[in-house]
């Protein structure tokens, strides 16, 4: 008794799930960002008139924040999608006490954000951190690692790498053992070296998880907000401060809801764009490869 | 048997319906003053059968305190009576309609007898919202070992501070605290009074481009420049500032009254050799009680907040944490000076404090400062152009709140 209206049924707990978690929040955001509800309004939504949006466009502070998320993610996610791969290719490896070495290389990936945040706030503290007792026992200078704007980002995508590397090797570690192993031993008769195999073989079977470890991340990586507001609350002189900083600055702080949902959809878009433009690269890359 | 068991059980059923349930006060505050309290609170809930109170351990740090209180109030039924405050959020809450004035359940004359200092910020718009539980204000921390007296200005300070460093006595002349978050903003005021500015002028005008605030950013710039601060101290907070001190690395600190305490305690290398004066204007920074909108029980939460920030309960934490008294009979009482010996500083300091502005815009008004002085402290901006970008960006900010430009 299979009816066109049977998979539909079958979709509708999915669906519903789906609309009451995504869809409805997303729309009562961009309902908040066209009103005016503040402290100034006693908290009730007055509409308007998309004054949000327009102090959006000219908010010198929201692009700048902006520009700060998408280093810290591009930057971040670069680097974690390389070390992880390496990572993971040592980890595919037989190796003695394999299974502790990888528990082992998971550890940072289960401490709470938090925790760990606090844990390198502390090493990176000028001057009586490990690090700076290291650089100093070495005849240097203690550096400013989290008071100098210019490079105090640089240490917030340290931290995020140490963390979540883990977790984008884990990932890749699955997708190398879902690749048959003759494959390889077939290529090894043909006489093709590891970086070849690496190349023609590895590489392409391992696509599909290298593009979802990045697609992930880079959905994490853009919404970064505890790690940022612990490590260095977003300072120094605003230098690390994300997007998902500024719209929580604006909601819980200032009590703008309005303004803040704006910023919150004004990330919301940034996002979307950035994994459309993912996904394209992904289909020219197999494209071309076909 | 079975009979006599259900008797039983009637009987003690109509026994608890007969008599009246207690009224439980629910009080939500950061751990540290639920701790302290704890044992005060136990014994008023074993002497009182009507009301009980019950308190709920809030997280340490004062912002996070603020986002738990506020995710519950926007979810309507909040679960608290009562909220124990930092001062800067009564503007905030007022506006938001998250309070209940206290006038008609305490009385006009609810401070009557506290010191002017601790009365500072407890009212806003012709009412009053919230009453101190405690006192707080930035004090100046110097070493009775490296000089005889305080200074008495803050060019004094800097000229000791860094005479003590170039010779050597220390690595650093005066620690203070410069990361971008509110003890920032506290920092600023204090020196912008001594110079004669004011952060907001009558009228709710923002005054930070006037001669006296660029002067104070550019002192604060100074000492870094000079190296007598150290360039550090763009991510220190109270905290490290303390660490610092108590390491004897430094001649100066400016900090909390709570400091007192820790830097006598084994492990500091100053423990008796510190000195405390006030700051000129030390930055008000007490915590109070207010009501909370929607409480079932206003009259009894109301009770529980004038026996919380009563003398009693003032005097025991006092004595026992070395909590800074809000009642002047507390402040000059000389059994608790005896077991308090900071007590005739808080005193003379509580007469003259420097409160942040009051409005529910100061959030707003307090980050778009830190940003003007973190770049300042962190070596790109200049005073001049810091204080007029901070001057912009508040007046923007005043004039979308509807007040004067």
């Amino acid at each position: 008794m299979t009816t066109a209206l049977q998979p539909l049924l079958l979709l509708l707990p999915a669906l519903l799930l789906v609309a009451g978690v995504f869809l409805w929040p997303l729309l009562r955001y961009g309902w908040l960002s066209l009103q005016a509800s503040s402290v100034l309004t006693g908290l009730v939504p007055v509409p308007n008139g998309g004054a949000n949006w327009q102090r959006l466009l000219a908010d010198g502070r929201f692009w700048q924040d902006a520009a700060q998320t998408l280093r810290f993610a591009g930057v971040s996610l670069a680097l974690e999608l390389l070390l992880g791969l390496a990572l993971a290719l040592l980890l595919h490896r037989p190796l003695p006490r394999r299974g502790l070495l990888r528990a082992a290389v998971l550890l940072p990936w289960a401490l709470p954000t938090t925790v760990m945040a606090l844990g390198w706030r502390w090493i990176l503290n000028d001057p009586h951190g490990p690090l700076n007792r290291l650089i100093q026992g070495l005849g240097g200078n203690a550096y400013g690692f989290l008071s100098t704007p210019a490079t105090t980002w640089l240490f917030t995508v340290l931290a995020d790498v140490w963390k979540t590397t883990p977790f984008v090797a884990l990932l890749l570690l699955a997708g190398l053992q879902a690749i048959p192993a003759e494959l390889e031993e077939a290529l090894v008769l043909e006489g093709a070296g590891p970086l070849q195999r690496l190349w023609r073989l590895t590489l392409p079977l391992l696509a599909p998880y290298l593009l979802l470890a990045a697609l992930f991340r880079l959905a994490q990586a853009l919404g970064v907000f505890d790690l940022i507001q612990v490590l260095t609350g977003g300072g120094p002189a605003s230098s690390t401060e994300s997007l998902g900083l500024y719209a929580y600055l604006n909601g819980m702080r200032f009590l703008d809801f309005g303004y803040s949902a704006t910023v919150m959809l004004g990330m919301f878009v940034l996002v979307l764009l950035l994994t459309a433009a993912v996904l394209l690269l992904q289909h020219g890359w197999q494209g071309r490869r076909r | 048997m079975v009979l006599a068991a259900a008797l039983a059980l009637l009987l003690w059923a109509a026994v608890g319906l007969a008599r009246p349930r207690p009224v439980e006060v629910s009080v939500l505050m950061p751990a540290p003053f639920a701790d302290a309290t704890a044992p005060l609170v136990a014994a008023f809930n074993r002497t009182h059968r009507d009301v009980q109170i019950a308190v709920t351990r809030g997280p340490l740090d004062t912002e996070a305190l603020s986002d738990l209180a506020i995710s519950s109030l926007l979810l309507g039924d909040t679960p608290y009576d009562l909220l124990l405050m930092d001062v800067t959020w009564t503007p905030k809450y007022a506006a938001a309609g998250w309070l209940e004035p206290l006038e008609p359940l305490l009385g006009d004359d609810a401070m009557e007898g506290m010191a002017v200092g601790a009365q500072l910020g407890n009212a806003f718009g012709g009412h009053l919202w919230r009453l101190p539980l405690l006192a707080d204000m930035g004090l100046l921390y110097w070493r009775t070992d490296l000089m005889d007296a305080p200074p008495r200005s803050l060019q004094e300070l800097a000229a000791t501070a860094a005479d003590l460093k170039a010779r050597g006595e220390v690595s650093w002349g005066y620690v203070w605290q410069g990361r971008q978050y509110e003890g920032l903003s506290c920092v600023f005021l204090e020196v912008l009074r001594a110079f004669g500015g004011e952060w907001l002028q009558a009228g709710d005008r923002a005054a930070l481009d006037s001669p006296a605030a660029i002067a104070a950013a550019r002192w604060l710039g100074d000492l870094v420049r000079q190296g007598i601060t150290p360039a550090a101290v763009a991510n220190v907070s109270e905290s490290e500032s303390l660490q610092i001190f108590a390491a004897g690395e430094a001649a100066f600190m400016r900090n909390w009254p709570y400091a007192w305490r820790e830097l006598q305690k084994p492990g500091s290398l100053v423990a008796g050799k510190v000195g405390v004066s006030s700051l000129g204007e030390g930055t008000q920074g007490s915590w109070g009680f207010s009501l909370l909108r929607g409480s079932p029980h206003p009259a009894e939460a109301a009770a529980v907040m004038q026996w919380f920030t009563g003398e009693a309960v003032g005097r025991e934490l006092a004595e026992r944490y070395g909590y800074t008294p809000v009642w002047n009979s507390l402040l000059q009482d000389a059994q608790l000076e005896a077991r308090l010996p900071l007590l005739p500083v808080l005193r003379q300091a509580l007469e003259h404090t420097a409160l942040r502005p009051l409005t529910p815009v100061y959030a707003q008004l307090s980050d778009t400062l830190q940003r003007q002085l973190s770049a300042l402290l962190t070596g790109g901006e200049d005073a001049t152009e810091a204080m007029a970008q901070a001057q912009r960006q508040s007046s923007l900010i005043l004039r979308s709140a509807g007040e004067a430009p």
